[in-house]
């Protein structure tokens, strides 16, 4: 069907057909082999959906959620930052976050869909979720908000992300705002799917969806700001200055946010330590068997590392940014990872000193765990690197012929066209939705 | 040492068996008020308050809203861990190897006098404010609107494994065979809607450490069970307060009614 | 190297004497009959005689044979051998009626270590499981 796309259409969309993934040998190699992959991931996946996943899985009664749930929450998370992150240009209208829209809508959906092949593998029965999460839907139920919501957040990406290609940009605006609403919605309520369990005092509280939304938004500055310096690695001619422009605020924004997850982080230690209930887990964590996750990894890699790495890349030095961003998703996935975990080690019926639950519970990820969580972060990343080729490194279309009285708008590579006496910096304005500012004004 | 001047032989014994029903109800009615924690679980004392005793008996109806409202009181000294409960249980019930409905615990108390270890048989508890029926996205679990009981309905069961996290009893695990998640239903697909009066594990107690009962009936030995003065019933983690129906006590052989077996057990 | 050669005489020493206590304790275990698990009608209830003996005094003759018989286990064989039978102060109530001991009617868990008791001790090596009897692994908590 894509392939049949008319020409305009697919100049207008940056439409570059299949074959520009064989362009370059090296990249289609890499493209193919972490295809391939994912392909064996997958295939490993079914074979756990076939043997039982009770046979195969790390997880248990006591750990009834595992790696699964977190790479799940890691993908979904992603998705949200992405699409909230580049929300702030080309939905709230900010110009500098502009440029990156379009990669990261289009990110925010190969995540999602990573995320739901995760999750498709940690469900036992995914066909029932389709019959009655709709005949018998409990409205009391975080879940099942989380799949309704998470299904209309994916609808309206999708929905934007056609409006961005068409280039319709007020039409991609009113999804992208629903896209945000929903993803607000979708991710504040997975963060209540873990904040409302009452019996289980470590997430229990409205810490939870709060700490969603803004590590969401951490992790999608990250993600923007890895994958666009990846790009750059791969085509040098993405890096316009435009899209400096947009990476150094981005780079800006990153460093804000992690400052604020560190004092969440703190903060969530120094009231679980005068916590009876909380103190065990945060025990484990500090200096217990999961030390090494939360100093090495969550603190190292997600937060520290990244958060002086990328103040000392002042927005500006892309290696930089891209190593740091690199150790971010790594220590992101395991910030969730912990997280998952920290509600669950701890034995529900600890308080009662029996033998049986003296200690803390151990998960180990089995190999079908892993192999699925590979396979659903890798189908976004192989979504991604296609997408660079084929859809022509998300670049706004170049117009080759302006009509009259029109201009090619230096914020979204659209055409517009001015109205009389109109200049078009105005009209830009005017498009955008932008406060007139008078410049002259400010400047004197 | 002799007590003087106290003919014991003639005095009434000061039990429940000479308190009349009636006394023995409108003393409930001053509310059963919760105090203290012990041995992980919350006392639900029979103590009088001043700001409860004129209230209205609202309280005491919403504990136990269901007719007939199932329940279990645990004896807790009685369980002597020979596990043909369990075993009656995975018969009953056709509960996997790899999964249990009920389980029975060991505590050890190094520092007592005597007897320094104590079994404590756990199960769903059938909360009254159930987080496992809330929890779960297609109403696959519910509670059932006459007796209170936790049911599955396994062909609803999207096996997100949300209810095993939601509850804080542990009481649920993955049925492979089911293709849903699995848990205690006072066996009532397979025994009390058959016109069985006991679940499968009380029916086998050899001590009487499970009795089975009815809570909306104060004559139901269940009943009498929970509502004595002198003894400390107390249910598990009560602070979440699901309002659970597996009520737990102390008790030896000599308690009062001397219940070897429940009425109608093996 | 003095102080070495001293400290390794020192172990060397404290070594033989605890091995040799131990040879002694098991020597004293032969002269009563250890500890007797019995598994009918329920599994399972443990008579220590060392509890009895060694901790407290008795003497053999005071329950041999005229309550107990000399083979253990022999009155697992009996129908009456049960908790009723124990409270009308037979075989283990006829000293444990709460007047001689505590009463066969508390402290169940006690005399009763249950199927977690018998599979711990079948575990250990100390009890020799019944004829294709299957003993679960231990469960630990998360596996």
């Amino acid at each position: 069907m894509l392939g049949k796309i008319k020409k305009e259409t697919a100049e207008r969309w940056g439409y570059m057909g299949f074959k520009s993934l064989f362009s370059s040998g090296i990249y289609f190699n890499v493209f193919a082999f972490l295809g391939l992959v994912t392909i064996a991931g997958l295939a490993v996946g079914l074979h756990g959906t076939y043997t039982g996943y009770h046979n195969v899985y790390g997880v248990t009664r006591q750990i009834p959620w595992g790696v699964l749930i977190s790479g799940y929450i890691f993908c979904v998370v992603t998705s949200t930052g992405l699409c909230l992150v580049s929300s702030i240009g080309h939905v709230f209208g900010y110009e500098p976050y502009m440029p990156i829209a379009k990669r990261a809508v289009f990110l925010s959906i190969a995540f999602m869909l990573g995320g739901f092949i995760i999750i498709f593998f940690d469900i036992e029965n995914p066909h029932r979720m389709a019959i009655y999460n709709l005949l018998s839907p409990n409205f009391t139920s975080n879940m099942w908000w989380m799949g309704t919501l998470y299904g209309l957040y994916l609808l309206a990406l999708i929905v934007e992300y056609f409006f961005l290609l068409d280039q319709n940009h007020s039409m991609s605006r009113l999804a992208g705002l629903f896209g945000v609403l929903f993803g607000v919605a979708a991710h504040s309520n997975l963060g209540a799917v873990f904040g409302m369990l009452h019996g289980r005092e470590f997430w229990y509280g409205p810490y939870m969806p709060i700490y969603f939304i803004v590590s969401a938004m951490m992790s999608g500055g990250a993600a923007i700001i890895f994958f666009s310096c990846l790009a750059w690695k791969i085509d040098r001619t993405v890096l316009t200055r435009r899209m400096e422009r947009a990476i150094m605020a981005v780079c800006q924004l990153t460093i804000l946010l992690i400052a604020i997850i560190l004092f969440f982080t703190f903060w969530k230690i120094i009231s679980g330590i005068v916590s009876p209930e909380k103190y065990i887990a945060i025990q484990a964590f500090l200096t217990g068997p999961y030390a090494p996750n939360f100093w090495i990894a969550e603190l190292g890699f997600g937060l520290v590392i990244p958060f002086i790495l990328l103040i000392r890349s002042k927005g500006i030095n892309t290696n930089l940014m891209f190593i740091a961003t690199g150790f971010m998703l790594v220590g992101i996935f395991f910030m969730r990872y912990d997280l998952v975990l920290a509600g669950q080690i701890v034995p529900v019926f600890h308080a009662l000193h029996v033998e049986e639950y003296s200690s803390l519970l151990l998960y180990t990820p089995s190999l079908h765990e892993i192999s699925v969580v590979t396979a659903g972060i890798l189908i976004a990343i192989v979504l991604y690197l296609g997408g660079e080729k084929v859809l022509n490194a998300h670049k706004f279309q170049k117009h080759a012929i302006v009509p009259p009285g029109a201009f090619i708008c230096q914020g979204c590579g659209g055409i517009h066209y001015m109205k009389e006496g109109e200049s078009q910096d105005d009209a830009l304005k005017r498009h955008h939705r932008m406060r007139k500012v008078d410049r002259e004004d400010e400047h004197a | 040492m002799k007590l003087t001047n106290i003919d014991l032989e003639k005095l009434i014994p000061e039990n429940l068996i000479s308190v009349t029903k009636m006394e023995r109800r409108a003393f409930l009615k001053i509310g059963l008020v919760i105090t203290g924690v012990f041995a992980g679980g919350r006392i639900l004392s029979v103590t009088s308050n001043v700001s409860e005793a004129f209230a209205s008996g609202k309280d005491f109806v919403d504990q136990y809203p269901y007719k007939p409202h199932y329940s279990m009181v645990i004896r807790q000294g009685l369980c002597i861990d020979c596990e043909r409960c369990l075993k009656a249980c995975k018969e009953t019930n056709s509960v996997p190897d790899y999964g249990y409905r009920t389980r029975i615990l060991t505590k050890i108390v190094t520092d007592a006098v005597g007897r320094k270890r104590e079994f404590i048989p756990i199960l769903c508890n059938h909360c009254n404010d159930a987080p496992c029926t809330r929890a779960c996205p297609t109403r696959a679990t519910y509670k059932n609107k006459e007796n209170g009981i936790v049911m599955m309905e396994s062909k609803k069961c999207i096996g997100c494994k949300m209810c095993i996290l939601a509850c804080p009893y542990e009481a649920r695990y993955f049925n492979a065979e089911r293709h849903a998640i699995d848990k205690c239903n006072f066996c009532w697909d397979t025994r009390l809607s058959k016109g069985e009066k006991l679940t499968a594990c009380s029916y086998v107690c050899p001590t009487g450490a499970r009795i089975f009962g009815d809570m909306s009936d104060p004559d139901n030995v269940a009943y009498k069970m929970v509502h004595q003065v002198e003894k400390q019933v107390w249910v598990l983690r009560p602070e979440s307060g699901t309002k659970p129906n597996v009520f737990y006590m102390k008790a030896t052989r000599s308690s009062p009614w001397d219940l070897r077996k429940q009425d109608g057990a093996r | 190297m003095k102080r070495m050669a001293l400290l390794l005489l020192a172990s060397l020493l404290a070594a033989s004497f605890l091995f040799g206590s131990l040879v002694a304790f098991a020597e004293d275990e032969e002269e009563h009959g250890g500890d007797i698990i019995y598994t009918k009608p329920l599994k399972a209830v443990i008579f220590s005689h060392k509890a009895h003996t060694e901790d407290i005094g008795l003497e053999c003759d005071w329950c041999h044979e005229e309550t107990f018989e000399m083979e253990a286990l022999h009155m697992q064989e009996n129908t009456d051998f049960t908790m009723d039978s124990l409270c009308n102060e037979n075989y283990c109530g006829t000293c444990h009626n709460g007047d001689i001991s505590f009463s066969t009617t508390t402290q169940c868990a006690r005399c009763h270590i249950g199927v977690k008791g018998y599979n711990d001790l079948v575990r250990q090596g100390k009890l020799e499981p019944a004829e294709g009897e299957e003993i679960p692994e231990e469960q630990k908590p998360g596996h």
